[in-house]
Formats: C-alpha cells, sequence, structure tokens
C-alpha cells in the first residue's frame, strides 16, 4: 500500500494495485463520522461498441449500461438496498457517457458496508422476469426526462455537437431500445466491462486504511477472473464540424431555454494537458461571462439571462466542449450579444488582474471541495479515468498563465464550431 | 447527554452562534433572517435578499461586490428562501477557504472580511436618494417573477406546489416563499426600503459561524460590525398543525406532458417540538423515506408502475406528502397501492426488519450530520426555531427507542387531505 502525503491540502492517500487489476484508493478524514465509497466501471453510456475476443464486432442497444446499472441492485435473496440499509447505509448508482459508478454513504460497519459493495457489483443476477419488470421502471424514468426542460435543453445541445460519437445517445436510451434488452447482453456487458482491471474503488471518510485494505484484498483474493483483457471498444470517426448549428425543441415553458457552446476541434490528449486546458477554459469562461464580468451585467440589465444562467465544460480525451446558457426571454438576441461581447474580448484581451482574481477562485473552490467525502471521491474518479491527476489541480492553476487563457480563448472561441439548443413552448395550443 | 458544540451570545438583539472546529478547509457563514409567513408581506420580504445582493454600501455596483467575491478565494455566497411551518425564512450563505490554507496576511483575515461582508449586505445596502437602488429594485422584481413563473417547467415541483395550494386554500402556507406575482407590481424602492427597514428590526436573526476561529473573535466582529437598531431577540412562533379535513379533496388537471404526477397531501398532528416527533420520523421512514421503504418497494420495485415513489414528513407543519411519477393510465392502480401501504403501516403489518433498517437509515442521517458545517448549523437553527433543543444524538437515541406501537399510534392519526394528479392532455396525438 502506498502512502501520498498532500502537505498543502492537509490530506493523506492510500493506493494500491490488486494483483487481479482494481486499483483501490483510501482517504481518511480526521474527525468525520461518515464514509462515502465509490466503485466505479471505464464503462458508460458512450461505449456501445467493442470487439470480441473472438474478433466479432459487438453493437450493444441504446441505454444498455444504465440498464445494467438499475440491474446489478438485484440479488437472488431480494434488492441490495436492504442488505445496506441493515447497516444504516444508503446505496446509489449513476451512469453517465464514461462510468459507471455504484456507491453508498455510511456511519458504521464501513467495512461491511465495503465488502456488500463489492459483492453486489461483481456478483450480476439477471432473469428474463425481472429484466422485464424493470423496463417499466426505466420507461417511466425516461418519461420523467422527457419532461424536464433543463434536460431536454441540455441533451439538445449535445446531439446538435455530435454527428456520430455516441454521446450523443441518451444515457437511458428509448423505451424502444430498452425494449430489445435481455438478459444474454447484460450478462456480456458485464464480462466485458465489470473485470476488476476496469474498475477503480475509493473510499474517503472514517475509514482506518489498514484495516480496510486488508479487508478489501481478502475480499477480491476470494473470487476468481480471468485474466484481464482490456476491452476493445470502437468508437465512430467524429467529423469536426458541428452537427446542426441550431436544435429546438417544443415543450411547455415559462420562457425558453437557450444554451449555446463550441465543439473542441482536436482533444489535447491526456494527462497533465488535458488537466492544463480544462483549467484554461474554465478561468477563460469565468472571465467572459462569469457573474462578476462586464459581459454577466449586460446581459442581466438588459434583461436576457437571470439567475439560471451559467456555463460548465467538458474536457476528455475523445470529445471536448463548452456549454453556456440558462432561460431567456430571446435565444437569437442573447447570442448576438454574447457574440459582440466575446469579440470586444478577442480585440482587448483579458486583463491580468482579472486573471489572477479568477485563478484564485479557482483554487478556492478546489479547497473547498476537500469538505465533501463526496465531491473528494466522485472528482476523484472523474479526473483519474481520464488520465488527469485528480489531486494536482493546486499545480495547474498555479503555474497557469495569462497566456495560456488569452491561447485558449483563441482556439476555442471559434463561431464556425458554434451549436445552439433551445427548447421552447410550442405552437400547439 | 451530549452537548451542543455551539457557542452562544445575544448581541445587539440577534443570537450569535460559533462552532470552532478544525476540521473543515473553509469558515462557513450562515445567517437567518426569519419572519411570519403573512400574505401582505411574503412578497416584499421576499424581493429584499435579491435586492440586497446586488450592492452593499461598501461595494454598491453589482460587479465590484462579485469582485469582492472572488477575490476572497471565490468566496461562495448565496442565499435560499423558505418556508419552516408558517415562518418566512431568509438564509444567507457565506463558504470561504480558512486562511491556513491560503494564509497571507493575519491568521483569520478572510474571517474578518467575510463577516464584514455578510454583515455589511444585510445592514447597511447600497441607497440612493434615501432608499433603494431603483434599477436594482426593478430587475430583482422581474428575477423573481421569473422564478415563480418558472415553477411550471418542473413538473415534479409544480405538481408539488398545486397540491399544497390544494390543501391549504386559506392559509398562508399555500404560498410559495418567494411570494405571489400580482403583489410585484406595487413595489417600489421607497415602499421596500420601508419594509426591510422593519424586517431588519423586527425579524428573527442568527448568525452561525463554523470553522477554524473562536467565539470570542466571532463575538468581537459582530460587535464591530453589526448595526440595526433592533431590541432584544425573540423567540420563533411555531404554528398549529392543520385540521383534518371530513372528504378527501381530489384534484385532476392536465398538462402537456409524457408522465403523470400523483400528488397526495396528508395531515399528521406531530410538530418538531412534539414527544412524538422522534415516532413520526420513523412512521415516515417506514413508508416512504427510503428505497427499502414500503412506497418504493411495492409502487416501484414490485408493480414497476414508477421510476420514484417516496414520501416526506414535514414536522414544521404537520403533514406527509407522498409523490410518485407514473403513466396517466395507472393513477387508480397506483392510487390502491399507495392506500394499501397507508393501511399496512397503520396495523402494524410491517416486519422488525423494516423497523429496524429504517431506525438505522435515521441514526445514520443524524450521525453524517456532524461533517458538514452547514448541515450542523442548518440542525441547529432548526432547534432555535422549533424551540425544542434536542442535538443529533438525542434525537438519535429516541429515534432508536420507537417501537411498533409508537407507529401505530402515529399511523392512527395520519389523515388523507388532498389526491393531486397531474395528467397528460387527452385524445389529439397522445400516445
Amino acid at each position: 500500500m502506498k502512502e501520498i502525503r498532500y502537505e498543502r491540502l492537509n490530506e493523506t492517500l492510500y493506493s494500491e494495485t490488486l494483483p487481479n487489476g482494481l486499483e483501490v484508493l483510501l482517504l481518511p478524514k480526521a474527525g468525520f463520522s461518515k464514509t462515502y465509497a465509490v466503485f466505479s466501471t471505464r464503462y458508460g453510456s458512450a461505449d456501445n461498441r467493442f470487439r470480441k475476443a473472438d474478433g466479432s464486432e459487438i453493437r450493444l442497444p441504446d441505454g444498455i449500461a444504465h440498464f445494467l446499472e438499475h440491474k446489478m441492485f438485484e440479488e437472488p435473496e431480494g434488492d441490495v438496498f436492504q442488505k445496506f440499509a441493515d447497516h444504516g447505509a444508503s446505496a446509489n448508482a449513476f451512469t453517465s457517457f464514461d462510468r459507471t459508478a455504484y456507491l453508498f454513504s455510511a456511519t458504521r460497519d464501513v467495512e461491511d458496508n465495503v465488502e456488500t459493495l463489492l459483492d453486489f457489483v461483481q456478483a450480476p443476477y439477471f432473469t428474463d422476469e425481472n429484466v422485464e419488470k424493470e423496463k417499466g421502471i426505466i420507461g417511466q424514468e425516461i418519461q420523467m426526462y422527457r419532461d424536464n426542460p433543463d434536460w431536454r435543453v441540455y441533451y439538445g445541445l449535445i446531439e446538435a455537437m455530435y454527428a456520430e460519437d455516441p454521446i450523443r445517445i441518451d444515457i437511458a436510451g428509448t423505451i424502444e431500445s430498452i425494449g430489445t434488452i435481455d438478459k444474454e447482453t447484460l450478462y456480456l456487458c458485464h464480462e466485458t466491462f465489470y473485470h476488476p482491471g476496469n474498475m477503480l474503488l475509493i473510499v474517503v471518510g472514517a475509514v482506518e486504511p489498514e484495516r480496510m485494505m486488508e479487508r478489501i484484498r481478502a475480499n477480491q483474493a476470494g473470487k476468481t477472473f480471468p485474466p484481464y483483457r482490456a476491452p476493445e471498444r470502437i468508437y465512430p470517426a467524429e467529423p469536426e464540424p458541428v452537427r446542426e448549428r441550431m436544435h429546438v425543441v417544443e415543450l411547455p415553458v415559462s420562457l425558453p431555454k437557450c444554451f449555446f457552446g463550441f465543439k473542441e476541434k482536436k482533444p489535447a490528449g491526456d494527462g497533465v494537458a488535458l488537466a492544463r486546458q480544462e483549467a484554461a477554459t474554465r478561468v477563460m469562461l469565468d472571465l467572459l461571462i462569469g457573474p462578476s464580468s462586464d459581459l454577466y451585467q449586460a446581459l442581466y440589465d438588459e434583461n436576457l439571462i437571470s439567475d439560471s444562467f451559467g456555463f460548465d465544460c467538458q474536457m476528455t480525451p475523445r470529445y471536448a466542449y463548452s456549454m453556456i446558457g440558462g432561460d431567456t426571454r430571446d435565444p437569437d438576441l442573447l447570442i448576438e450579444r454574447v457574440k459582440d461581447g466575446f469579440g470586444r474580448i478577442a480585440r482587448e484581451g483579458f486583463a491580468e488582474a482579472d486573471f489572477e482574481r479568477m485563478r484564485r477562485k479557482r483554487i478556492g473552490n478546489f479547497l473547498r471541495m476537500f469538505n465533501s467525502p463526496e465531491a473528494i471521491a466522485n472528482e476523484y474518479t472523474r479526473h483519474r479515468f481520464r488520465g488527469i491527476d485528480p489531486f494536482g489541480w493546486l499545480d495547474v492553476y498555479e503555474s497557469l498563465t495569462l497566456e495560456d487563457v488569452n491561447r485558449r480563448f483563441a482556439d476555442h472561441v471559434n463561431w464556425e464550431r458554434l451549436a445552439v439548443s433551445i427548447v421552447r413552448t410550442g405552437s400547439r395550443p | 447527554m451530549a452537548e451542543s458544540p455551539f457557542i452562544r451570545k445575544e448581541i445587539k438583539g440577534i443570537r450569535v452562534h460559533v462552532l470552532p472546529s478544525d476540521r473543515f478547509k473553509t469558515y462557513s457563514i450562515s445567517l437567518y433572517v426569519g419572519s411570519p409567513l403573512e400574505e401582505a408581506n411574503v412578497t416584499a420580504n421576499a424581493v429584499i435578499p435579491f435586492v440586497l445582493r446586488r450592492g452593499s454600501a461598501a461595494y454598491p455596483e453589482t460587479r465590484a461586490f462579485r469582485i469582492k467575491l472572488d477575490e476572497m478565494y471565490g468566496a461562495s455566497f448565496g442565499f435560499d428562501l423558505y418556508k419552516r411551518g408558517n415562518n418566512q425564512i431568509v438564509q444567507f450563505r457565506l463558504d470561504t477557504v480558512a486562511d491556513r490554507y491560503v494564509a497571507e496576511g493575519g491568521s483569520d483575515r478572510l474571517l474578518r472580511e467575510a463577516l464584514a461582508f455578510l454583515i455589511g449586505t444585510l445592514c447597511r445596502p447600497a441607497l440612493e436618494d434615501g432608499r433603494f437602488v431603483a434599477k436594482y429594485v426593478e430587475a430583482e422584481k422581474t428575477t423573481v417573477q421569473k422564478k415563480l413563473e418558472a415553477v411550471i417547467n418542473d413538473k415534479i415541483r409544480y405538481a408539488a406546489e398545486r397540491c399544497l395550494q390544494e390543501m391549504f386554500p386559506d392559509d398562508p402556507f399555500r404560498l410559495n416563499a418567494l411570494g405571489k406575482i400580482e403583489d410585484l407590481a406595487a413595489i417600489t424602492p421607497e415602499n421596500l426600503y420601508e419594509r426591510y427597514r422593519r424586517w431588519l428590526a423586527e425579524a428573527q436573526i442568527d448568525l452561525y459561524v463554523a470553522g477554524d476561529t473562536t467565539p470570542e473573535t466571532v463575538f468581537g466582529l459582530v460587535e464591530e460590525a453589526f448595526d440595526a437598531g433592533r431590541g432584544s431577540a425573540q423567540p420563533y412562533r411555531i404554528g398549529n398543525p392543520p385540521a383534518p379535513r371530513v372528504e378527501v379533496k381530489r384534484v385532476e388537471e392536465s398538462l402537456d406532458v409524457a408522465q403523470g404526477k400523483l400528488n397526495i397531501g396528508l395531515t399528521l398532528p406531530v410538530l418538531v417540538p412534539d414527544a412524538d416527533y422522534p415516532s413520526a420520523l420513523v412512521y415516515n421512514g417506514l413508508l416512504g423515506g427510503f428505497p427499502h421503504s414500503k412506497l418504493f418497494v411495492n409502487v416501484r420495485e414490485k408493480a414497476s408502475l414508477a421510476y420514484y415513489a417516496s414520501s416526506r414528513y414535514d414536522g414544521y407543519k404537520g403533514m406527509v406528502m407522498i409523490q410518485s411519477g407514473i403513466e396517466t393510465g395507472n393513477r387508480d392502480k397506483a392510487l390502491a397501492i399507495i392506500a394499501d401501504q397507508l393501511e399496512q403501516v397503520a396495523k402494524g403489518q410491517f416486519s422488525d426488519v423494516e423497523m429496524n433498517q429504517t431506525r438505522a437509515m435515521i441514526v445514520s442521517q443524524l450521525t453524517e450530520l456532524s461533517d458538514s458545517a452547514f448541515d450542523m448549523i442548518a440542525f441547529d437553527f432548526n432547534a432555535v426555531l422549533t424551540g425544542r433543543r434536542r442535538t443529533a444524538e438525542e434525537l438519535a437515541e429516541s429515534v432508536m427507542a420507537v417501537g411498533r406501537e409508537d407507529v401505530k399510534r402515529i399511523a392512527g392519526q395520519v389523515r388523507m387531505d388532498t389526491v393531486y394528479f397531474l395528467r397528460n392532455r387527452q385524445g389529439g396525438d397522445e400516445r
């Protein structure tokens, strides 16, 4: 077990890669009562094509990673929520484009709970009957999201940007696509993507590292897995341009919702380069259109944006984009004003003092994250899966220069690569 | 009995509560300003914090106000407005990195700046001609209006609000904490400033600070910065629970939605200060508070009718709200299953396993409060609000002592009040 001390963060991380390939991280938080554990696989909704060992290619039904996530909670003796509840622990899971995460939080019997977590995720139990039953539940989940304008405007932007990459397929799939899912395909996905070599376990909180690691080692040593063979994933080539400039969905809303963003031309690779790109993009967006920018205030004064307005960015080795927006009375005018505002910046550049302030803000945000075991564990996994050092952000932000951010602006803000997504009330009475 | 870790002092008519701790990397500050939820003032009270966040005497321009926050290592500042029973609470929050992690110039420089900033925001707003800045008032009236209009965008929330409106037609509790759209037009910079002066003088104010500091430091800073000409602090008033209805009220509405929303309001005349409060928590936990609860297991897992099916107990008002999202055509099926679950709990048809799991889950929630400064603050404030001091440990002990008969006694007091159903539009091109 390796021990890494982060002096400036006042945190110590323990790590070990087990013989079966599972990567385990433990972060004890002194004085905390709660423990939060996340067991994740590098398998998400976008991993929908792969080659089997025999060379044959498989195209999975849309929504199957998420369906599998739901089904893992079922065991021959009932559903695993009950087992956690016996220890007062609450369990949950989520699926994103590039990972599926199973988690619990508990204030006692932490080692027992970690074993329950490992055991249920490593022991699939599917029957024709329980697979059919789940279709009704997930069908209602899909309908709930259909009615949610925030989700629709967010997803609409991804659909507008990407023509081929499977991130454009809704994580839950459709009622039709999940209808084709059967237990055999679920088992195949589990076998392919849930090998310990493809997974990561992180435990943060009231954890005693030596004892916890020993328990995890023993648990894993008691199970047999074939040697790890990394799944051979297949992704279609994504054309450089956005798929469509504008994507409109009709749904009853009080004001139109408008998200827009820029699709990154080519990925930055991984590791340090990717982290620097993400850091520079975030500082750039703060400077351009964060709550303390001139532009934000001008848009607010013109009643074009409200408190719902915000931004985010996704930077991964395969796809990367920014996303800006919220409710607006006039999407066209909003975009026009943003173009003008960004154009002004393009001529004048960012001011050094503003850059310093935003860098400071990002450092503060990073430190604040360490108050929350949930945030630590989830951010750690997210970044680790993208090849970024999850605890390296202080160095990244401190070495960032104004020049980096100016260059980022020139690279990223390319109006040819802008896509816009709008949700507005339909014409139907 | 465990003692509360907060150290308290009344200063200039506000209650100041300090939690010294070095477990957190930030100073967490919460400022609660609470007043009775009243038809006449609810909207103006709601607009006040929106105007205050636009600028203070020290930072009258909104942009300068926000730049100051960025400079404090991205201090996160915000506020929430909500109801606690028939009280309208404004909670300002400020969270800033503890000095030891970014040390430059003094051991509590950021704490000093943060407290001065927050107190200045509350007590010394930006003014023009002796009243609020007109531009800010107009813009924030629009913002509040947009927020009220946006309730319909989130159908889960919309259905919950509609159910409350139908359940409490004559009680201000039906109101959104943001007030009423129709009141906004009459608000002016002058009358809002008048309202603000009274609000600041008469509301209950509690200031909480948690982090790596001492009570003396905080008390000293508050003495210096706070200035609102207030009398002495008064206790909050928590009302009576609602009277049960004779016949269940049924309301159905249709909108352009894919999924139907079923909300059921029930009265439960047990409030936080009551001795039966821990039993009411266990009752709700058995019924629908968790994924092992009867609603989740039977509506979702067994009948496969819904993605979510849960219940929430409000011990400040004395009610329970059940909610679920279902196919419109499954309304009666879902209602029957829910009614059956209510009856089973009332008849004591639940296992020891269910009891143990429910108590364990609630105790776990109470135990983990201590990991978050803001959660500890919120729990303590609720004790201040209800006038019933229980530490999380004491409440957890009481929950562990709740037995089957206690739950049955609670269930016997629960009355179904209002069934609200939001359905899709009939006919046309509906599937």
